[in-house]
């Protein structure tokens, strides 16, 4: 009895999570008609596929998809090599000015992003790197606050083990790849997922550093599909969807992996 | 010791992202390799519209490619006018500008100032070329210091919507709209309609809290936005909208809040097109470019109307100000690519080609020669309420108030005024505050940007 509870009130609480997701996909469906009438229409009259069509052909969205893709695989990868060594060091190392060291890292943090657009794009530029997927990736491929959610979790794993490790003449390096990284997965999986997604939903330094569709990103490609003065309701959502919908399905492939990753060692085995 | 296996760390590190960098470093710039003597000559054109219009773009686009095999336009879209015009001033300081750019209405004057354009009179005048069948109010806008900067491309006005059917039923003439700001005060009341308990369920009118629409109240009372008529004598030095005109403009707006006749749906027209669309309302204001659509979304659920953009009764002199955005030809490129650059904007600009984008886009046609077009003829047929827009247009004498104001800080100014009116039909601020704040803050950016620009 009480499991259905739960249930009940898991699956309302999920229908409101969800509504504007499900109102996204019913307006792509809809006609022009139905997307202004009020009250909103739910459930269209007829299936307009149309909207696809039309949102396809407005924008090379599948082009898109596949460079949003790589680019944020590349920063992910990137973020997790690059934070998982930064953090391990001011976890386990000891070495004079680690401190002040690890207080300027995380003052990066504190520098708004849009403040260092120009000195990147003139960095790329002279790189010669501008429409190309190395402009795209390599200015996030680092990240303090990466850095900064490793190194609090690294610190939970006991020093003990480190300190034996070292004195049985285990390597610094092996110690990292045999033992920090397979017991910090649960971290390793949140900062990949914050990452890939903070990614895909990039707008303006992919607008700002690539010059043709064959190179542009997802949120570019919605862009197009509006125009100062008035929105088409109804082929947006199609776009909306057709972008959102490789994430979706990665999640749900990905689900089982990233709960347990996410909750592994938090109860007792 | 300590120290020399830290840098050691360092160094792997750096040798790890380095290693990154090899691996990813492959992919893109096959596009811009050309050679050859015959080749045609490149040339890159920046747009900043999406959707239908975006479409229709890119088929002018087309269109000129595959009849003018001697030039080749590489179109690519910018995001929106805010997004591209941050680009152009990123690629200036590279230089790496485009050669035609489309920029909207409002960023004319930083793009003089910018010293990146060429003027377009520079050509106009090297061939003779007939200016005389464009659209004078258009070009007006874009003439400064009598020269011709840029080719009116998109453009558009605002104009009255309403419902016919239900200005019948509030026993209204469905053919005649409301002219003055007292006329549309009293009608939207009458088409305003309450519960039992004295509750709005259907206020007569909604208007979208826009910038734009408040510098066409202006112009309707033949009134400047900025000092130096209108910043076009020589260079604004101050705002001048918080003057009577402009009180009276947001008295009117918030008298009707207050007696509940409208109700303030926020900054966005695309809501205000909804609730009209829908039946919510009676009467809204909007963009000419949005007709094609409400007739759509509307799709003979009832009559639509239109009529002229309101002024206050007894206002003269004035009218509306074209809106939208212009072709702008950048400098630094050699003379084979600029004249190109011309045959792609007079190409864009022909009446052909307008009549297409009129009847694709519901922009006006900027030359008055697109009007014979037979396809227009059958488009106009279709939809007569577009009609009023070209009378309103006609009906406007050129003059510094419907030029329209000229400002560096311009997208600033519209959202200092866009608060201002916020505050106003909250009840916040009484509107000669709420505008002397606004032009305070514009007037302190004005002559920020005015010390920059005289370096």
């Amino acid at each position: 009895m009480k499991k259905i509870l739960h249930y009940v009130l898991l699956a309302i609480a999920a229908c409101i999570i969800l509504a504007p997701f499900l109102y996204a996909v019913a307006v792509s469906f809809e006609s022009t008609e139905e997307t202004l009438a009020f009250p909103p229409v739910w459930i269209p009259a007829a299936l307009h596929v149309a909207n696809y069509g039309k949102a396809l052909q407005t924008a090379p969205l599948l082009t898109f998809i596949f460079n949003s893709f790589a680019v944020s695989i590349l920063v992910t990868v990137g973020q997790i090599i690059t934070c998982s060594l930064a953090a391990y060091a001011f976890a386990f190392f000891e070495f004079p000015g680690k401190k002040v060291l690890f207080t300027l890292f995380l003052s990066t943090m504190m520098i708004p992003a849009e403040s260092t657009i120009i000195p990147n794009y003139m960095i790329i530029r002279s790189l010669d790197w501008l429409n190309t997927y190395q402009g795209l990736a390599v200015p996030f491929m680092a990240s303090a606050f990466g850095t900064f959610l490793l190194r609090q979790y690294f610190q939970t794993l006991p020093k003990e083990i480190y300190e034996a490790a070292r004195m049985d003449g285990c390597s610094r390096l092996r110690f990292f790849f045999t033992m920090v990284l397979p017991l910090s997965k649960p971290a390793l999986a949140t900062l990949s997922v914050y990452t890939f997604l903070s990614t895909y939903n990039q707008y303006m330094w992919p607008l700002l550093i690539t010059n043709s569709d064959s190179m542009r990103t997802v949120q570019i490609g919605l862009a197009m599909l509006q125009w100062d003065q008035g929105i088409s309701w109804n082929t947006t959502m199609a776009g909306i969807v057709i972008v959102s919908l490789p994430t979706v399905v990665l999640l749900i492939l990905g689900q089982k992996q990233l709960v347990k990753g996410l909750t592994a060692g938090s109860t007792k085995g | 010791m300590q120290k020399r296996s830290f840098w050691k760390k360092i160094s792997a590190l750096a040798l790890i992202t380095l290693s990154i960098f090899s691996i990813t470093g492959c992919g893109g710039n096959a596009d811009t390799a050309q050679s050859g003597d015959k080749k045609p000559v490149k040339i890159v054109f920046w747009y900043a519209v999406g959707g239908k219009v975006g479409d229709a773009t890119k088929e002018l686009v087309d269109k000129f490619n595959s009849t003018h095999p001697d030039i080749k336009v590489e179109a690519v879209f910018q995001g929106d006018y805010d997004s591209a015009i941050n680009k152009l001033k990123q690629s200036i300081a590279s230089k790496s500008t485009p050669n035609v750019m489309q920029v909207y209405d409002i960023g004319t004057r930083f793009m003089i100032d910018s010293k990146a354009a060429v003027p377009v009179q520079k050509w106009i005048d090297k061939e003779n070329f007939d200016t005389s069948k464009y659209e004078k109010n258009i070009l007006a806008y874009y003439t400064v210091d009598n020269k011709l900067y840029s080719m009116p491309f998109n453009t558009s006005t605002p104009i009255l919507y309403y419902n016919k059917d239900m200005f019948k039923e509030a026993g209204l003439d469905p053919n005649k709209p409301p002219q003055t700001f007292e006329e549309v005060a009293a009608d939207a009341q009458r088409l305003t309609k309450r519960d039992d308990t004295g509750k709005v369920t259907r206020p007569g009118m909604v208007l979208a809290i826009y910038g734009w629409f408040f510098e066409q109240f202006l112009a309707e009372q033949n009134s400047m936005y900025a000092n130096n008529n209108n910043g076009r004598d020589s260079m604004a030095t101050a705002a001048s909208f918080n003057s009577p005109q402009g009180e009276k403009i947001l008295d009117w707006w918030s008298g009707m809040v207050k007696d509940g006749s409208t109700v303030n749906m926020g900054r966005k027209t695309a809501d205000t097109m909804k609730a009209f669309v829908s039946g919510q309302t009676a009467m809204t204001i909007d963009s000419t470019g949005v007709l094609g659509d409400i007739m759509d979304g509307v799709n003979g659920k009832f009559e639509v109307g239109t009529g002229n953009m309101p002024h206050p009764e007894g206002a003269e002199g004035g009218g509306v100000i074209i809106g939208g955005a212009s072709l702008w030809m950048l400098n630094g490129h050699s003379d084979e690519e600029e004249k190109a650059s011309w045959e792609f904007i007079k190409f864009m600009t022909a009446p052909e080609q307008q009549a297409f984008w009129h009847i694709k886009t519901g922009y006006f046609p900027v030359t008055t020669d697109a009007y014979d077009n037979e396809d227009l003829k059958k488009y106009e047929a279709k939809y007569p309420q577009f009609k009023v827009a070209v009378e309103q247009l006609h009906h406007t004498p050129v003059n510094r108030s419907t030029q329209g104001g000229l400002l560096g800080v311009f997208t600033q100014s519209r959202q200092e005024i866009e608060s201002a009116i916020e505050q106003v039909l909250d009840g916040k601020a009484s509107s000669k505050d709420a505008l002397q704040k606004a032009a305070d803050t514009v007037n302190e950016a004005i002559g920020r940007y005015n010390s920059s620009v005289s370096q």
